[in-house]
């Protein structure tokens, strides 16, 4: 109960903030962007307009993270709204949940939005069959969001608001990586291997949640992939906010 | 008891130079239930340490304390307490009711209570005229009093306040001073801190004072002031030339002003001398005051008695 | 200072300074409208001359391959149009098109284009059959590919090349995606070569299984006519001439 209230709160706070409207809007140019460039695509407008709708929603998502995710706990740290709260018979582990589930929340609101939008589009260009691959296509980058965030709040609780975004970024640039990150470990040396191998298991594995390149044509992903997909989105975010618990159980609020 | 506190401590530790700063050292207080506490000490003195200690925002170092028999570490210990920090901030982007009705449901009261006390409590602080003011327009005294009525929303048993008459005027310290003479005739016990000594002497059942991190003296106002010798104040007609005997040196003392001369006397005992003794130089007394110790004279001679154990 | 001036001097700093930016504003406009005309401009697809490939590329795009290999080709396509109508070089065109590919592998449209562009106006056949082969090699399902590569042979200028042409022709058609198509140019391309015996195996499944009458029809005449060939001993009489392709522009360099 009490997480939920304090992810309605959140989400109420990320809506009420003009990053996410203005983030929308962008996202809808971006949309709009597409087809004033589909005719000289030379026939692919459609493949362009899933590509940059998803992408969009993908960078945009990820923009709203870095600038109000990362300094969700931080914030409240630094003016102090956090004593009202944490003097109420709250615990902490509840407090971060609700702040991560309210911005996902958020998040996936978004993400909702501008997937209508592509949808809406594809099907004026007659390309409404395209619905189900561009469906996945939203899941899976709202799944994406959902682990960053677990990030961002993690590292929100540790850190300030400029160095939780560098954080966050970091692991973001690093976990669009771990495949070839698995490939170097498979070719390197024993140690280094293992080395490698441990660190591309660390970082989120973000090209999990990539078929954009699938949705481009039309193709949809098999149930085992979005299974794993969903099985993985909720078991590292989870660990993430076990992590952010443990350190900001012990924080003292001076 | 209300809150119970044993041996409680906080010690922080530079994360480069390993130095001990310590911000409280122990603490052994009990506020018994029904009570209202005043925690007095001067700037660092370590009362906003004690306070978060009691409220879990801060992790003691050593030692442990009791809300309402629970520990200050479970949850349970704060559902009945309404704690209103130092200058508070809220979400600027709710407003009046929105911010109340969350805090209300946050100490677990349903929703259409919560929404229901909201209201009230908002317009009982005076800011119910403009329920849907969002907070980022309030000013530092309608914030103050927000802060108060979030303390309030659940009716809590327990109130602990840092510094409630802050950024007040003296028609909002009025309105505090009532407002935890209301909860203490309820039964809510109160322990709060505060620099506005007269507002201290006027609500506290007890007056606990905090110098350099240690609790040094905890007593009614009644008995702190009543250790000390009675003064005496003679106001007399101006223009009273008289050269004060020297064997009256540092117990008796002249003021001159404009409109009437003042003689202190400093022993009450000595009264009826210093009066025969200007009544023969045919001064005009006008009146006979007796000066009580105040509680900032005895602070501050805490505060004194307190810095010379240390420096010596 | 009274109200009423205080007001009218705030009045004259708010229109003067709008005024200000106004002016400032259109000389902007101006030097940057000068700039463009005068100065040489940055050519973005040079940019991507400077990755060896885009193998490398690929990881800075941080996941985002196949919206940047959509860029890429609308660049590409710009980059053909704008050489098409003016000098018909296209010195850089197989290295847009390997990195193009590169960023995302089933981009099947940018090989069939950019192996197109780059035999006939690009007069670099090893290169576009390079990028096909490429495209197989990433699709090797793809019948599609199988069969551009096919006829890719087929009007290679200076000469065809109809063997490899048919071996294409006839892997498309074993593929799901294959153009139906595929089975009758792959005998024809049998035909013309000289394998006559693959040809007339061709035709017969032609005539049996197209759907269009007038098709069946034609299998039934090739099939009658390398009959007569093989009868009489005389292969060239299955054969037909075929013209030497070339690569014709409206205005030559």
């Amino acid at each position: 109960m009490i997480p939920l209230l304090i992810a309605h709160n959140t989400f109420r706070e990320a809506t009420r903030d003009r990053v996410v409207a203005g983030v929308v809007v962008a996202g809808l140019a971006l949309l709009a962007l597409t087809q004033a460039a589909s005719p000289l695509a030379l026939g692919e407008g459609g493949r362009l307009t899933v590509d940059l709708g998803l992408s969009g929603i993908s960078i945009l998502g990820l923009l709203v993270i870095l600038l109000a995710g990362t300094s969700l706990v931080a914030k409240e740290v630094e003016r102090r709204t956090i004593y009202n709260l944490l003097a109420r018979p709250i615990t902490r582990p509840a407090y971060l949940v609700g702040k991560w589930a309210g911005l996902s929340a958020a998040l996936w609101a978004v993400a909702g939005v501008l997937g209508l939008a592509l949808w809406g589009l594809l099907a004026l260009r007659g390309l409404a069959g395209h619905g189900p691959a561009v469906i996945e296509g939203v899941y899976l980058a709202g799944l994406e969001l959902t682990v960053v965030t677990a990030l961002a709040v993690m590292f929100s609780a540790l850190s300030t608001p400029v160095l939780s975004a560098l954080y966050t970024l970091g692991f973001y640039v690093v976990g669009q990586w771990s495949d070839d990150l698995r490939l170097f470990a498979a070719r390197s040396p024993k140690g280094l291997g293992t080395v490698l191998a441990g660190i591309a298991n660390l970082v989120p594995n973000l090209p999990l949640f990539n078929m954009r390149t699938l949705a481009a044509d039309g193709h949809t992903t098999s149930a085992l992939h979005l299974g794993l997909a969903t099985g993985y989105a909720a078991v590292y975010a989870a660990c993430v906010l076990c992590l952010a618990t443990a350190a900001f159980e012990s924080r003292d609020f001076k | 008891m209300a809150v119970r506190a044993r041996d409680l401590s906080k010690h922080y530790v530079h994360p480069w130079t390993l130095r001990v700063t310590r911000g409280l050292e122990g603490l052994d207080l009990d506020v018994r239930r029904g009570e209202v506490l005043g925690l007095l000490g001067p700037n660092g003195a370590g009362k906003t340490t004690t306070l978060k200690l009691l409220t879990g925002l801060l992790k003691p170092t050593r030692g442990n304390a009791w809300l309402m028999g629970e520990p200050v570490e479970s949850t349970a210990a704060r559902r009945s307490l309404g704690f209103l920090p130092e200058q508070p901030y809220f979400y600027d982007y709710l407003n009046g009711v929105e911010y109340l009705e969350l805090a209300g449901q946050l100490s677990g009261l349903p929703s259409a209570t919560a929404r229901a006390r909201a209201r009230h409590w908002l317009g009982r602080v005076g800011l119910g005229e403009r329920p849907r003011l969002v907070l980022r327009k309030y000013s530092k005294g309608m914030l103050q009093r927000l802060g108060l009525a979030a303390a309030l929303v659940h009716e809590p048993g327990l109130l602990i306040l840092d510094e409630p008459m802050s950024g007040l005027d003296p028609f909002g310290r009025r309105d505090v001073r009532d407002l935890i003479t209301e909860q203490r005739e309820r039964g809510v016990t109160v322990l709060f801190s505060s620099h506005i000594l007269p507002d201290v002497e006027m609500l506290c059942d007890r007056v606990a004072i905090v110098i350099g991190g240690r609790l040094t003296r905890v007593a009614t106002v009644g008995e702190l002031v009543a250790g000390g010798s009675q003064a005496v104040e003679i106001r007399c007609a101006p223009g009273a030339v008289l050269e004060i005997p020297s064997h009256w040196a540092g117990r008796v003392t002249r003021t001159q002003r404009a409109d009437e001369s003042i003689f202190r006397v400093e022993d009450e005992a000595q009264l009826a001398e210093v009066l025969g003794w200007l009544l023969r130089a045919k001064v005009q007394v006008r009146a006979v005051t007796p000066q009580r110790p105040t509680l900032e004279t005895l602070f501050m001679a805490a505060a004194e008695a307190e810095r010379q154990r240390r420096t010596a | 200072m009274s109200a009423l001036a205080a007001c009218a001097s705030r009045q004259r700093r708010f229109l003067t300074a709008w005024a200000a930016a106004l002016a400032l504003g259109a000389g902007v406009f101006g030097l940057a409208d000068l700039a463009w005309r005068v100065l040489p401009h940055a050519r973005p697809l040079e940019e991507l001359s400077y990755y060896p490939s885009g193998r490398f590329l690929e990881p800075a795009t941080l996941g985002h391959a196949s919206t940047a290999a959509d860029l890429a080709w609308l660049r590409a396509v710009q980059y053909y149009g704008q050489h098409r109508t003016t000098d018909n070089q296209y010195v850089r065109m197989g290295h847009v098109f390997d990195i193009l590919t590169a960023l995302d592998p089933g981009f099947l449209p940018a090989y069939v284009f950019g192996s197109f562009a780059l035999a006939q106006e690009g007069r670099d056949f090893p290169a576009a059959e390079r990028l096909m082969l490429k495209g197989l090699a990433a699709n090797p399902a793809s019948g599609t590919l199988a069969f551009q590569l096919g006829f890719l042979y087929f009007v290679r200028p200076g000469g065809r090349d109809l063997a490899r042409a048919a071996d294409y022709f006839e892997r498309a058609s074993r593929q799901a995606d294959g153009p139906p198509e595929s089975v009758r140019f792959a005998a024809f391309a049998r035909q013309n070569s000289g394998n006559l015996g693959a040809a007339y195996e061709l035709w017969s499944h032609v005539e049996r299984d197209s759907p269009n009458p007038y098709l069946r029809e034609m299998a039934q005449r090739e099939m009658a006519r390398i009959r007569e060939a093989l009868e009489r001993g005389r292969r060239e009489l299955a054969m037909r001439h075929l013209t030497t392709p070339v690569v014709l522009f409206k205005s030559q360099p």
